[in-house]
């Protein structure tokens, strides 16, 4: 593959990411998020099986296929089960509404731009200038589990921050070892079941899936 | 052939530790007490072959600890305070032989005490910051432990390690900042390019090295105002843990700052000096002040190590002041007197706490006032007390008196200096020499005095008996190591001069000369401790035979009825109208009234009949430590009221918590760009 369709294939997939990240915020069905969640998932493989092509780098391909499989559908399973108890769930009143979310994740969007400067000043690669999007993705991310209140937003705020920091890897260093991508990958992976169980045991305990009744459990 | 030592310090002390925790409680003791003293047989083989060959031990491997490697060196000054530690520790593990039966054969304090003996042994040999923090860090969390193991007094035990554990890593994040400002403006952690590099630093940075590193030793050595968990620690700690606790941990607080202030700086301006001066006079006062009113018999003796550590301080600050004014001659004096001070505290103060613990093991007991007529009951116990209190209170011909003389011979020559401060200082010194052994005699006559003659106070104090044989053999050696020293000091006197000339890093000479009487070189001083004793011992002959003759001739008179004095003609006297410790101290209490501030409660409860008859008058008084009360309490609550206002930001909602760390990440990468 040439430079120029590398190029253009690793900005696509790279702003498919961001762009999913950002429709997590913009959509309230939790089906819907999380089918967002998938696809940044895919897309996120594809960014590694790009990198892997053009640096005829085998194991990146591997990993790009195993990170496809596990955050295109195995993790997106996981969560899809948390919401099988809630048939009809919906982030109906999260603390700041839809378009201000909006707002928001373009004012962290213009931060990761400006925080990653010296990032970007470093890699020396065209792949180099697109680490701002994940940096952006870790933020959406992080703000998405600090206004939302289902546990299923949570979770998926929580793998968005997980999808951002392996963008910024794949960005930066061509591809992070095929064993710390595992070891984060597998770490992460625990996180989602015990925010599975965690989120289970809260609908058996209270009939929802609101983590501010957890409040009641403060000493 | 000398690493060999060193290994085997450590590997007896692991050794020692694995065993005591793994080995079942009839053996789990003696295993460790056996491999403890291999440590300490190690250690002392390596401290005598330093000081009698002016060979240094170095060892250095990078195996141990990771990055940094351990770094050792033994020379004549960490040898010095290697022998104390390990004779101190020899006598108190054997005591604990006997010991352990009364509740310290856990698994937890055989694991601990190996441990403890062994880094505190290994202190003075490291070489390197990492290696002497390592240490340092493991003889705190060793000792906590065995603080901690007396199950018996278990709420008084908690609170003394949690005061212990707070005051010793306050202490050593202090010495932590000090040693690593200093290694990082030296360019690098063996004390060796320290050394070498130190001189060459401003004086800023060696003045801010210098004081933390005294605050931080200082709080170790027990130094009044950092005393506060001295005793509370050394008074809850069990018998043997206390002697090695009083006897020889604090040693190394002094030990670290003639490290810093001596070697690695390599001494200062006299306003360091000064402060030290101060330390030591404000702890020999008060610890003095508060032994004297005490009447718990291991807080009594745990005030006497901060008084014994003032007076160290006072000579090590006296040696500075006249190093740095130009006085070689009393600058060296003083320096020997602050080590011998130190090795002679460290073997009456461990025979003491060994004697105490065994009353406290015989009678349950530690406060005074349930005490009396021990002597009879537990006679080797008695007279070990005696004999430890005898030194303590500077008496001749025991060991404690060497030293004094020796620092009040350096004070008074050097008394004649041009700085206006010195001479100042140097006065309130002699002073406060003065005024401290009065109140140490007060102090001692009273603990032996009321816990030992007359008769018992109490149930348990009649019904006391002589403790195991090892417990008696235990102190016992060390308080014949007392008498020993006091009459023949020459014993460890080149020693301590080499020691002492490695300290101030100049060559060994002499300051005293001698075999039966001691000569002070360069002055004029003469002490003859043999001749003295024997002296004392004629004239002590004398006045028995006058008595005897005085007591036949008395005898040839007609027979006379022999009423009890001050009876008012009774023939009972109950034990209760005996002198206490308490009524004891009320005199100095009231002296001193303004500065102990002793709380008093009389509570009086009337018949309901009548004003006039009185049921019952209850009369307290507690003198609880002044400085504790006016400072430590109220930083503590100080402390208190911001944690509880720091409460209301969690109220346990995890988003909030998310939130308070997804706005610090975007004002820090704000801040950044």
């Amino acid at each position: 593959m040439n430079s120029a369709t590398y190029l253009s294939f690793l900005e696509i997939a790279a702003g498919l990411v961001i762009l999913c990240a950002i429709v997590t915020l913009w959509r309230r069905s939790l089906r819907a998020i999380v089918r967002a969640l998938a696809v940044q998932g895919m897309a996120l493989g594809v960014v590694a099986l790009v990198l892997g092509l053009h640096h005829h780098d085998d194991v990146l391909i591997v990993v790009g296929c195993l990170v496809v499989g596990a955050k295109g559908f195995f993790i997106p399973t996981l969560v899809k089960r948390v919401l099988a108890n809630e048939p009809m769930s919906r982030e109906t009143s999260p603390l700041v509404n839809v378009p201000a979310s909006l707002v928001g994740a373009g004012a962290l969007t213009f931060l990761a731009y400006g925080a990653t400067r010296p990032v970007v000043a470093l890699v020396s690669t065209s792949a180099g200038r697109l680490i701002p999007l994940g940096f952006a993705t870790l933020l959406i991310g992080f703000f998405s589990m600090v206004v939302r209140r289902k546990a299923a937003s949570q979770i998926v705020g929580l793998l968005l921050v997980d999808n951002g920091i392996a963008l910024v890897a794949f960005l930066a260093t061509a591809g992070v070892p095929l064993l710390v991508e595992l070891g984060a990958s597998l770490d992460v992976l625990l996180v989602v079941v015990v925010l599975r169980v965690l989120a289970v045991q809260l609908w058996s305990k209270f009939a929802v899936l609101d983590l501010d009744e957890l409040q009641e459990l403060h000493d | 052939m000398n690493d060999v030592y060193v290994v085997a310090v450590g590997l007896a002390g692991v050794m020692g530790a694995i065993l005591g925790g793994a080995l079942p409680v009839s053996s789990r003791v003696g295993a460790a007490v056996a491999l403890t003293w291999v440590s300490c047989a190690a250690a002392l083989g390596a401290a005598v072959t330093v000081l009698s060959s002016d060979h240094v031990i170095t060892l250095s491997t990078s195996a141990i600890l990771p990055l940094t490697g351990v770094t050792i060196t033994l020379d004549p000054l960490g040898a010095i305070f290697v022998i104390p530690i390990s004779i101190v520790a020899m006598a108190s593990t054997f005591y604990w032989l006997g010991y352990a039966g009364h509740g310290l054969s856990s698994r937890s304090a055989s694991s601990a005490m190996p441990l403890f003996v062994t880094s505190m042994l290994l202190v003075p040999f490291a070489a390197s910051v990492a290696t002497f923090l390592v240490l340092w860090e493991m003889m705190a969390l060793t000792s906590l432990v065995l603080v901690l193991t007396d199950q018996s007094r278990r709420e008084a035990a908690r609170s003394a390690a949690q005061w212990y554990a707070v005051m010793t890593h306050a202490g050593a994040a202090a010495i932590l900042l000090a040693l690593v400002l200093l290694s990082a403006h030296a360019g690098g952690q063996t004390f060796s390019d320290i050394e070498a590099h130190a001189r060459h630093l401003s004086s800023a940075v060696r003045g801010t090295v210098f004081v933390l590193a005294l605050l931080g030793f200082g709080s170790k050595a027990g130094a009044v105002p950092l005393h506060v968990w001295l005793p509370k620690a050394h008074a809850e700690a069990p018998g043997p843990a206390s002697a090695l606790m009083s006897g020889a941990m604090v040693n190394l607080g002094i030990y670290g700052i003639v490290l810093v202030g001596n070697r690695l700086l390599g001494g200062g301006p006299v306003w360091w000096w000064l402060l030290v001066s101060v330390l030591g006079v404000m702890s020999a006062l008060y610890g003095a002040l508060y032994a004297a009113t005490s009447s718990d018999l291991k807080r009594l003796l745990a005030y006497s190590t901060s008084d014994n550590m003032g007076l160290i301080l006072i000579a090590l600050g006296a040696s500075g002041l006249f190093g740095a004014s130009g006085h070689p001659t009393t600058a060296a004096i003083a320096m020997v007197a602050a080590l011998l001070l130190m090795v002679n505290h460290s073997v009456f103060k461990g025979a003491l706490f060994l004697a105490a613990g065994a009353v406290q093991v015989a009678t349950g007991t530690r406060d005074l006032d349930r005490l009396g007529g021990l002597m009879r009951r537990m006679p080797v116990t008695g007279i070990v007390f005696l004999v430890g209190a005898l030194s303590v209170a500077v008496l001749p011909p025991f060991n404690g008196f060497i030293g004094e003389w020796l620092l009040l011979q350096g004070l008074l020559h050097g008394l004649p200096t041009s700085n206006t401060w010195v001479v100042i200082s140097i006065s309130a010194a002699v002073a406060t020499l003065a005024l401290t052994g009065g109140l140490t005699v007060a102090a001692f006559v009273k603990a032996t005095g009321i816990g030992f003659l007359g008769r018992p106070r109490s149930d348990e104090a009649t019904a006391a008996h002589e403790v195991a044989i090892t417990m008696r053999v235990g102190a016992g050696a060390l308080a014949a190591l007392c008498l020993v020293l006091g009459l023949v000091p020459m014993l460890v006197l080149p020693a301590i001069e080499r020691a002492a000339a490695s300290a101030r890093q100049v060559n060994a000479s002499s300051v005293t000369s001698g075999w039966v009487s001691l000569h002070l070189l360069g002055l004029r001083g003469v002490l003859a401790p043999s001749l003295l004793a024997a002296g004392l011992a004629s004239a002590a002959l004398v006045v028995i035979v006058i008595r005897r003759i005085a007591h036949r001739r008395r005898n040839a008179w007609p027979a006379v009825n022999p009423v009890e004095p001050w009876g008012s003609g009774r023939k009972l006297q109950t034990a209760r109208m005996q002198y206490t410790a308490t009524s004891f101290g009320e005199p100095l209490l009231r002296v001193f009234d303004d500065v102990i501030r002793p709380s008093r409660d009389l509570d009086v409860s009337h018949l309901v009949e009548s004003r006039y008859y009185i049921e019952r008058i209850a009369y307290r008084t507690s003198n609880d430590d002044v400085i504790e009360r006016h400072f430590y309490r109220p930083f503590i609550a100080g402390v208190r009221w911001w944690g509880q206002r720091a409460r209301s930001l969690q109220n346990g909602s995890v988003r909030r918590y998310l939130a308070y760390g997804f706005v610090a990440l975007v004002i820090v990468l704000v801040a950044v760009t």
